[in-house]
């Protein structure tokens, strides 16, 4: 297991320098920068800020500043956030976008599955129908036209929970945002959990179980389960990556102060630095979940050998 | 001769998208304590699901009527819960497919304990204990290394050894073997057969050996059931049968032996 762990992080490496320098250069390729504004600034003031940012240099060299200034850990300073480095607004963001996505992705995992696992035992009957009826609704409607009924149902007409804002990570400011954000998952982990389930159920392996005379609980959680969550285990990066896309947009929808706002504010602004270290944040996580999920698959499978 | 199986007018319908299928049509037959009883016939004859079917492990859209006393008991009548009370305690199977027949992700030596653990209430070390003994039984080696392998790491014959094992953890008193011999080359068949012979004589086991092979239940069997489109055809002792079949169809499916095995 160190073995995998010490070669991903060897590809993640490289991994990261593309992904930085695709970001770069996609950036830069984008009209306009950081300082332009609807009125010009004199020449004079151009040019000190420019240098000031390293700006004026050739844009292979200062792409080579950037990537050392990130070998040392540091994201650069924001270009539009004048007062703060890249590094402190991700700090402040990234709790909250880290509560935000954990708790929907624990969520899901476990609504997802429990609720695929009983609709492949009772299939065919009306806990089933419901069950992937609703999923279906779920996965064709996105979080962002989920979020706002959400909000103005329990928020506005029951007076339930906070439409917005994080007030200190109160659990009744994050119940909205999650439910819509895990919504989807929880929708499209069901009826993969239930495909994969009835495909257990009908193996040889649970014909032999029950030839055993065991009883039904026990051959859901000894021989089928471990063999049904696999592709769910498979499914986690992806997850993590929708769940990244909608946060940012939940996020802004909930008035949340995450990373996601930088990430969509930077890019408009030109941010540089920012949306790059936003960038870079989101890649490892991603590169980090792929590999936990390919531990998980080990320790589950055991014809799988962890190399 | 004590009977050990009776089956009285069974038969066995599916549901199936084009219609009610009739696989088993009001068959009667009996097992004596101690027999072998060979099923032959071509795939599709019914003689696998005529033992699902009263043993309760038929697919969903499957369902059996008739009578099936096994030691006095309609096992047709059973709930669910008291059938399974009986399988893998008082019944064991053996299935076709070694390959895919064992739980993937549970090694050998739980598969193997915890028929033990549920039917009779064993402790670990007590089931661990019979676990042994039975893949002895077996004629498996290393067992100690063994019981903590899983499946993807033994050969289908081990498989299939390991199979007959958990088929013997509780000591039943009927085994059915469905097709057991089928994916298995013929040193293993061979193995697995002498096997079968060694419960016969020393454990005292009912067996019904299901096949499409005439050779294997030739090898095993003390009477033969010749099925086919879910009816018997013939029914007696297996050398009578295979030497002077009255039926026709015995004798077509017969004549599908090749001449040196006869």
């Amino acid at each position: 297991m160190i073995q995998l762990i010490i070669k991903r992080l060897a590809i993640a490496i490289p991994t990261l320098i593309i992904i930085i320098a695709f970001v770069f250069g996609l950036m830069r390729v984008a009209p306009g920068g950081p300082f332009t504004n609807e009125r010009a600034l004199p020449p004079e003031i151009e040019q000190k800020i420019n240098e000031a940012y390293d700006l004026d240099k050739p844009l292979i060299h200062q792409f080579g500043i950037y990537l050392s200034k990130i070998a040392k850990g540091d994201l650069g300073p924001s270009y539009k956030y004048k007062d703060f480095t890249v590094n402190e607004l991700i700090l402040s963001g990234f709790p909250i976008s880290l509560t935000l996505g954990v708790s929907a992705i624990i969520i899901s995992l476990f609504l997802g599955s429990l609720l695929g696992i009983i609709a492949a035992i009772k299939r065919n009957t009306i806990f089933d129908y419901t069950v992937m009826g609703v999923s279906l609704i779920g996965i064709c409607v996105p979080s962002f036209v989920l979020a706002p009924i959400l909000s103005l149902f329990f928020g506005l007409y029951l007076g339930l929970l906070p439409i917005s804002g994080w007030n200190g990570g109160n659990i009744y400011n994050l119940i909205l945002p999650v439910v819509s954000l895990s919504l989807p998952q929880i929708a499209i982990i069901s009826r993969m959990m239930r495909s994969s389930t009835i495909e257990t159920l009908n193996s040889n392996f649970i014909r032999t179980a029950r030839a055993k005379g065991m009883p039904k609980r026990r051959i859901i959680t000894k021989h089928v389960i471990r063999s049904s969550i696999l592709p769910i285990i498979d499914y986690l990066a992806p997850a993590t990556a929708g769940l990244m896309t909608g946060s940012i947009i939940i996020e802004q929808i909930f008035g949340l102060p995450g990373i996601g706002r930088y990430f969509v504010v930077g890019a408009l602004q030109r941010d540089y630095t920012l949306v790059s270290g936003v960038m870079i944040l989101y890649a490892s996580l991603l590169m980090l979940l792929i590999l936990l999920s390919d531990i998980l698959r080990g320790v589950l499978d055991p014809r799988v050998k962890i190399k | 001769m004590e009977t050990i199986l009776s089956v009285n007018g069974l038969s066995v319908n599916f549901d199936t998208s084009q219609g009610l299928f009739k696989a088993v049509d009001n068959i009667s037959f009996s097992i004596e304590k101690g027999e072998c009883l060979g099923i032959a016939g071509e795939s599709g004859s019914g003689k696998t699901q005529t033992f699902f079917s009263i043993t309760g492990i038929l697919s969903d859209n499957g369902t059996a009527t008739g009578i099936a006393d096994f030691n006095d008991v309609d096992l047709l009548k059973l709930t669910e819960k008291e059938l399974s009370n009986i399988r893998g305690k008082k019944i064991g199977f053996i299935f076709q497919d070694p390959m895919t027949s064992l739980t993937p992700h549970m090694n050998i030596g739980n598969q193997l304990i915890e028929v033990s653990m549920v039917h009779e209430k064993k402790t670990k070390n007590e089931a661990l204990k019979k676990a042994k003994e039975v893949l002895d039984i077996v004629k498996l080696p290393r067992i100690e290394n063994l019981l903590k392998k899983y499946p993807h790491e033994l050969s289908g014959g081990m498989r299939q050894r390991v199979m007959i094992g958990i088929s013997l953890m509780c000591d039943p008193l009927f085994i059915i073997a469905d097709e057991p011999t089928t994916a298995l080359d013929v040193t293993t068949q061979k193995e697995i057969l002498k096997i079968f012979n060694d419960l016969k004589k020393f454990k005292d086991i009912t067996i019904a050996l299901i096949s499409h092979d005439i050779g294997v239940i030739s090898e095993v069997s003390d009477t033969i059931l010749i099925m086919n489109e879910g009816h018997i055809i013939e029914k007696g002792n297996c050398q009578e049968v295979l030497i002077s079949p009255k039926h026709e169809y015995t004798k077509h499916l017969l004549s599908c032996v090749p001449e040196w095995m006869k």
